[in-house]
């Protein structure tokens, strides 16, 4: 459990930051806002801060001066980490060079999934839909089907603000990560934690009442055994606000690094309570065939 | 579009599983979004031998959001509003998740059955009788179910006394008829101020004194 540790680790020299969680970024985002947001340039978030916190304003130029120029903002109703996760997923594969090799890899890697979650007791009738939207959502990267157009940009973001199909994703996301949870409980029971009240809690109990449950916020343990599911590796960029010691501004990162081939990881964002997608771009692709932005 | 599959999916595991005790009808063959559930009340239980309709009206959000359930059938329980059939059960509310089926929340109806929660009430006159009153809630419980919930005729059965409805002993229901009380209203009385008997009352005479104030206020 090196992700654990590296998160320890981080916790243990900023007890603040659990004290941010008490009162998380999450609540102060209205719930309004659209499911998945346009990339916008991180300019956005930083005037959000420039009126407060210096620490957060520098954290975030620093990010910029790293590669991450561009922020892709999710609504705070709790799904944001998986939603976060599964659009980008999604639209890496989109974007990468060999399409084929990583829509066939990832569907096969979801085809292996089901037998996870019957073994772990869920019924098909309540999840294979999900599933088919979330393999029918890939496999039109490279196979439009008959009277649907392929898979773009614009196609994917109207996908994840469709309230239907992108909670579906979502749920199974969910549903995946409790899998993985309750096969692997040697790996895991030692990190079960109730997240208000932090008493240890039993495996089944914390799946269902913070995994499966929608709305409910992923924490190092969800997010170690969705991507340990999904094999992939995720970089969790953590705005804390948080100067080091020695006055140096950085941001640290909590690396899950589960893809069994080399891979660039999906970059996160992590305010206290909330997760949105980074990007190395700071706007849509316009050169894209169906601009819409 | 997902919703409707799936509905029809459940429909058809349900109707395939004799096991469960559960059961789903649509209201109407071209609606999939309003049916009837029935379960049998579990054995040991007041509500034995009876046979519960719920009324299942499924949101749009389906399966993201809960289905909104209420009793059609009559039911003397803490949790179930005597009046309206409304369910108070978690699952229904901010505990459901999309893995649940409306043969699971039929099940858990079941469960709420054979175990209430008085101290979260939706129904606190109910509760109030369950937990003063287990053996009289009990009666009561089973006269309900016998009345309402039953799968014979209804005419062939005793007629159940208004006053044992609602736990109430009949002996005061009459001592206050005899003082010239419409029954109706003595019992409206007696239900708003939770008193089913004498027999716990330290001072009856005060008791008797507090019931005639409420009654002549009543009666005005």
């Amino acid at each position: 459990m090196d992700d654990h540790r590296a998160v320890r680790t981080l916790y243990s020299g900023s007890s603040d930051l659990f004290n941010m969680n008490e009162a998380t970024i999450e609540d102060t985002i209205p719930k309004d806002r659209p499911l998945i947001a346009p990339l916008a340039p991180m300019g956005v978030l930083r005037a959000e801060y420039e009126n407060g916190n210096q620490v957060f304003v520098q954290q975030i130029d620093w990010l910029v001066n790293n590669g991450y120029k561009g922020i892709r903002r999710t609504r705070g109703d709790g799904d944001c980490f998986y939603r976060s996760l599964a659009f980008a997923y999604v639209e890496r594969i989109m974007n990468s060079e060999d399409v084929d090799l990583n829509v066939m890899r990832a569907i096969s890697t979801l085809e292996a999934t089901p037998q996870m979650l019957l073994e772990v007791g869920f019924q098909e009738l309540v999840f294979e839909d999900f599933l088919d939207i979330f393999k029918d959502l890939i496999t039109r990267i490279v196979q439009p089907e008959p009277g649907r157009s392929r898979l773009t940009g614009r196609v994917l973001f109207d996908t994840f603000n469709n309230a239907e199909e992108s909670n579906s994703i979502v749920m199974y996301l969910r549903l995946l990560t409790s899998a993985q949870i309750r096969l692997a409980p040697e790996d895991f029971a030692p990190f079960l934690f109730h997240p208000e009240i932090g008493e240890p809690m039993e495996t089944v109990s914390f799946c269902e009442n913070f995994v499966e449950a929608v709305g409910k916020e992923a924490d190092h343990v969800q997010m170690t055994a969705l991507t340990r599911a999904l094999k992939i590796n995720v970089n969790v960029a953590y705005l804390d606000g948080h100067a080091r010691s020695d006055g140096v501004v950085t941001v640290d990162f909590v690396k899950f690094d589960n893809a069994t081939e080399p891979e660039e990881p999906i970059s996160l964002l992590y305010r206290p309570g909330h997760y949105d997608i980074l990007d190395s771009k700071d706007q849509e692709d316009l050169t894209s065939l169906d601009p819409l932005w | 579009m997902s919703r409707v599959k799936r509905i029809a999916k459940e429909l058809e595991e349900c109707r395939q599983d004799a096991q469960s005790g559960v059961s789903l009808r649509l209201n109407n063959e071209t609606d999939l979004t309003h049916l009837t559930g029935y379960f049998k009340g579990p054995p040991g239980t007041p509500y034995e031998k009876g046979t519960f309709q719920v009324d299942i009206n499924i949101p749009n959000e389906y399966p993201f959001k809960p289905p909104q359930m209420k009793f059609l059938t009559k039911i003397y329980h803490p949790n179930i509003s005597s009046v309206t059939g409304a369910i108070c059960l978690d699952i229904l509310k901010d505990a459901w998740t999309p893995i649940l089926t409306l043969k699971s929340s039929l099940i858990s109806l079941q469960s709420l059955l054979q175990s209430p929660e008085p101290s979260d009430p939706q129904d606190a006159e109910v509760a109030k009788h369950y937990i003063s009153n287990k053996v009289g809630f009990d009666e009561t419980a089973a006269y309900w179910t016998k009345l309402y919930a039953s799968d014979g005729e209804k005419d062939g059965q005793a007629a159940l006394s208004d006053s044992a409805l609602y736990g109430i002993d009949d002996e005061i229901v009459t001592q206050f008829e005899n003082m010239g009380f419409p029954r109706d209203k003595t019992i409206l009385v007696l239900r708003r101020m939770g008193i089913k008997s004498f027999n716990n009352v330290t001072n009856k005479g005060e008791t008797e004194n507090k019931i005639l104030e409420e009654l002549l206020k009543e009666c005005q």
